[in-house]
């Protein structure tokens, strides 16, 4: 009695399939397979009209989802695997949903996965996504709302809206809604601080740079294209060859892979540069990553928040950064890291395992016997580098046990790593201190949005070197080979297309079109208490409260609703046609051109005598019009419907000539 | 009947009573509705169904959580549904609010029958009215009322005992078009159903006179012969004479006739004296069979009588004095 009936099925199952769409996508192969089949099964069992599968055959699906699902993501408390369950249950939920109530359910818990996915996605094609599920979802719910009103009739409600009515009313009902959900939305009070913990990933992986730096680490980032983040001046923008943003810095050295050693992390910067006239100000805001390093020009003059600096400059954040974040920054590159350099660092810094690379080893004892002098070798070692035939290249050769001496010998092809690696490794056994610094060069400013936007494959590594007069000093031994790495950027250097579809133009435009994403991270994503409170700084009130932004909310929504009625008044709920009153008003339509026109007060009967009257020929047919139409509107057995259209087609008088 | 207990879920618990308090409250402050009477703001009170607070435990959730995560995206979908939601308070009010009840009407019925009462809705304006519903603790109707139409709701109500049945409040109620709100008006009708007694299921053979003083002789139908006229439309097939037309190409059908001595007299003091209800049930079978019969009969109560007749008006006549008797 109270089954929904299998429009409303289908639409039911259509809302549902949306709103997984996304978490299908990052689904194990295992338990995408037992997703879809419940959904495909009950498809086809609305078209077919299949029997519902007896108990242990649903008990059977759901003891295979769960352990697809335990299998697949080893414990269930991350919240990818949360969501899949939530996914998988609702999908074997429509094996069993034959009422009213069960369908509700499985509606109410798609728009809560919708809610879900913002965890993992919160990009500017993400609200339109959730517009379309909300709409299947409001088209089911009224039609849910239609089969229970008509539950006990033991017959269908009556359908007479087409599929567009039905799709253009609840597009209605979510535009007006709009307005009062941008109120809540900017009104309703925010934490300050979570209620309870955040977990410390939500990414299906981590993404950007990481904590150790291998030939080919940095290679992968260049396919890249994702933004890792934008950064926004507040005054002039340093030129492309200052754009050297920090991220983790490594000292130790095992012949092979470079990682960030005992200091780095754990020593916390001893001086700090102050912010000077000409220093950069800007705002970064960070893609999530997951991991947390914070990305700043050298040298951070400010620590934002919930972050700490250590004394190789790199801005540490406390938690991982599972969700967009803004920071600001002030940082001065006049400044001098470690005037002084003591004992355990210099020794770290020097640090070689022993006995590889004998031929880079000889090479730079011979050198360094011609010169001494601790800035000349480094210029040397550069001058080399620049006129030899070295090439910057993606398609670098594997390395073997002596990486050092195959590529400063043989191979001379590499990407930044390659160059940063070989070059501290030189300058350590010339006994100059050296350090790799990884992080991103350069950027692609957007005149349009006045930012500096920073993609992954703009992924770079360098060195740092200690000399006595200028402590901590960046070389780039990249640049060297080619300069135009960082003067216009890594995809220039280039020159040949990275795959099938990299085309300057078609990057171009991707660039442009990301000020949208900027401004939305800007606008929607990064709103929060601190903005609220200052949302009426210009008139004044510079810190507001959480009642007077309910109170505000409040008002806001009673305006609105005064504003909103007016237009619900002309919401007309979806089309309705009634093919009587239809073929009524045609049948009015040519009495009005023979010159017989309706009062509104006339009934039909009262109507037919009028007209009979002015138009004695017909007079037979248009008792007989009126008849059917009140007996079609009246009588508990109405005539069929085609006698009336039928009559209604043959009546025609002739035209008034008046 | 998986609806009526949804209904009853529905009515259980703060529902109910809140839908007591309300039909009291109206109960007391305006007293019987006066028909017809069109719905308006003061008569419609809008509340959350329970699929509405569910779905509203629901939206808390997810702003909850957006909230503690610092999820911007998360809380403007929760947003907008609650939005929405509020959207809905407007229109499921809307939806009923320039309803006319036009009247509520009631045929006559026996004890133990259900009574079904005729509500008359009129939409005056030029918007359709969807899924308008009539709600009363036996039943309920529901209709969709196009633009400047009519419509009717049928409510059953039991019936127990003859009399005057008063109709139970009902109310006019709808959900259109989420579900999440219900918006509804209490109308306390002052609409009356006549029921008669019970037939008696086996009842003693009909007291025929045999004298036939008052009875008229009816044509048309009866046990005897009378003649034959040309067949017309309603005539039963069995009646058709169907040699006679055989013979002349055209129907012919028997006109029978009761014979003029056969009547009866259906008199209360005659039926010695028994449990009065079980009497009157007997009036009641007695008068149904005689009309069935094309008897005629007449009817002797305690301060009515009616003389012998025939016909379904008479037949009302006797059914209306048998239910209202009062001993």
């Amino acid at each position: 009695m109270s089954d929904p009936g299998r429009k409303t099925n289908l639409w039911l199952i259509a809302t549902l399939v949306l709103a997984m769409s996304p978490q299908v996508l990052s689904m194990p192969i295992s338990v995408l397979v037992l997703t879809l089949l419940p959904l495909f099964w009950r498809i086809g069992s609305e078209i077919r009209d299949w029997k519902p599968l007896p108990a242990w055959v649903r008990h059977g699906a759901t003891a295979a989802a769960l352990a697809a699902l335990f299998f697949s993501y080893g414990d269930l408390s991350g919240r990818r695997a949360a969501v899949s369950l939530l996914t998988v249950m609702l999908s074997l939920k429509l094996i069993e949903c034959y009422r009213i109530r069960d369908a509700r359910l499985v509606i109410c818990f798609s728009l809560f996965l919708c809610a879900t996915q913002f965890l993992f996605a919160q990009g500017v094609l993400m609200p339109f996504y959730a517009a379309a599920t909300v709409m299947l979802a409001l088209v089911t719910l009224t039609k849910l709302q239609r089969a229970e009103a008509w539950a006990r009739e033991g017959e269908p409600p009556p359908v007479k809206a087409s599929l567009l009515a039905e799709l253009s009313f609840s597009f209605r009902l979510l535009a007006l809604a709009v307005p009062v959900g941008i109120a809540f939305f900017i009104f309703f009070p925010r934490l300050a601080s979570p209620l309870w913990g955040i977990p410390d990933s939500t990414l299906d992986s981590k993404t950007g740079l990481s904590d150790s730096m291998s030939p080919g680490s940095i290679q992968t980032l260049f396919m890249d294209d994702s933004p890792a983040f934008r950064a926004e001046f507040s005054g002039t923008i340093p030129p492309a060859e200052q754009l050297y943003w920090r991220g983790p810095v490594f000292w130790r050295f095992d012949g092979r892979t470079w990682t960030s050693g005992f200091y780095g992390r754990n020593i916390d910067a001893a001086a700090v540069p102050m912010p000077m006239d000409q220093s950069w100000a800007y705002t970064i805001q960070l893609e999530p990553n997951e991991q947390n390093w914070l990305f700043a020009l050298d040298y951070p003059a400010s620590v934002p928040p919930d972050a700490r600096l250590t004394m190789d400059f790199q801005l540490l954040r406390r938690r991982p950064v599972i969700q967009l974040i803004q920071y600001s920054i002030i940082s001065n590159p006049d400044f001098t890291d470690m005037p002084e350099l003591s004992g355990p660092f210099r020794l770290q810094a020097l640090d070689l395992p022993d006995g590889s690379n004998p031929r880079t080893r000889a090479l730079v004892d011979q050198w360094r016997r011609e010169t001494p002098d601790d800035s000349g070798f480094v210029s040397r070692v550069l001058e080399h580098f620049n006129r030899e035939p070295f090439h910057y290249s993606l398609d670098a050769p594997l390395l073997g046990a002596h990486p050092a001496d195959e590529f400063l010998f043989d191979t001379r092809r590499g990407f930044c790593e390659h160059y940063a690696s070989t070059f501290a490794v030189m300058m350590r056994m010339a006994g100059i201190p050296a350090r790799i610094v990884t992080g991103y060069q350069g950027g692609w400013f957007s005149e349009l949005g006045n930012y500096v936007l920073i993609r992954q494959s703009d992924a770079h590594a360098w060195t740092e070197v200690w000399l006595d007069e200028s402590g901590w000093t960046r070389v780039d031994p990249t640049a060297a080979v080619s300069p135009l790495r960082v003067q216009q950027g890594s995809l220039g250097a280039l020159g040949a297309p990275r795959h099938l579809l990299d085309y300057s133009w078609l990057r171009g435009l991707r660039n442009s079109a990301d000020v949208v994403q900027q401004r939305w991270n800007d606008w929607v994503i990064e709103y929060g208490a601190g903005r609220q409170a200052r949302l009426f700084a210009p008139l004044g009130l510079d810190h507001m409260s959480p009642v007077m932004l309910v109170s505000v909310l409040f008002l806001a929504i009673a305006v609105f609703s005064v504003i909103i009625f007016p237009i619900v008044l002309r919401i007309k709920g979806p089309g309705h046609k009634d093919p009587v009153q239809q073929a009524w008003r045609k049948f009015l339509k040519r009495l009005e051109k023979a010159g017989v026109t309706a009062l509104p007060s006339d009934g039909a009967i009262e109507l037919a005598e009028a007209a009979a009257h002015a138009l004695p020929a017909h007079s037979d047919a248009i008792h007989r019009i009126a008849h059917l139409y009140t007996h079609s509107r009246y009588a508990p057995v109405p005539p069929p419907f085609a006698d009336l259209k039928q009559a209604i087609l043959d009546f025609r008088p002739a035209k008034n000539a008046s | 009947m998986t609806h009526s207990s949804t209904i009853a879920s529905e009515q259980s618990g703060i529902g109910q009573r809140f839908d007591s308090w309300v039909l009291d409250r109206v109960r007391r402050r305006r007293g019987p509705t006066e028909l017809p009477r069109t719905l308006e703001y003061r008569h419609i009170y809008v509340m959350p169904t329970r699929f509405g607070f569910w779905f509203g435990m629901l939206l808390a959730l997810t702003v909850i959580g957006g909230l503690n995560f610092n999820n911007n995206m998360t809380l403007m979908l929760g947003f907008l549904l609650a939005a929405i939601a509020q959207l809905t308070t407007l229109l499921v009010y809307r939806n009923l609010a320039g309803i006319r009840i036009d009247a509520v009407r009631a045929s006559p019925v026996f004890a133990e029958e259900s009574a079904c009462f005729k509500v008359l809705l009129k939409n005056p304006e030029e918007r359709s009215r969807f899924a308008i519903q009539a709600e009363s603790p036996d039943g309920g109707d529901v209709i969709d009322i196009n633009p400047q139409a009519s419509g009717q709701l049928s409510l059953n109500q039991m019936t127990v005992s003859r009399g005057w049945l008063q109709m139970a409040p009902f109310r006019i109620e709808n959900r259109y078009p989420l579900g999440l709100f219900r918006a509804w008006s209490v109308v306390i009708p002052t609409a009356r159903c006549l029921v008669y007694p019970k037939p008696a299921p086996h009842p003693p053979a009909l007291p025929k006179t045999g004298r036939g003083d008052y009875g008229a002789a009816s044509q048309g139908e009866g046990e005897h012969f009378h003649g034959l006229r040309e067949f017309q439309p309603g005539d039963p097939l069995r009646r058709i004479a169907w040699r006679t037309s055989a013979r002349h190409q055209k129907l012919y059908s028997r006109v029978m006739e009761s014979p003029r001595d056969e009547a009866c007299e259906l008199n209360w003091y005659l039926m010695g004296s028994g449990n009065p209800e079980e009497k009157l049930s007997i009036l009641t079978a007695w008068v149904l069979r005689a009309e069935r019969r094309q008897i005629p009969y007449s009817l002797e109560m305690p301060g009515a009588a009616l003389p012998a007749d025939l016909g379904e008006d008479h037949r009302d006549a006797c059914l209306e004095i048998l239910a209202l008797y009062k001993p």
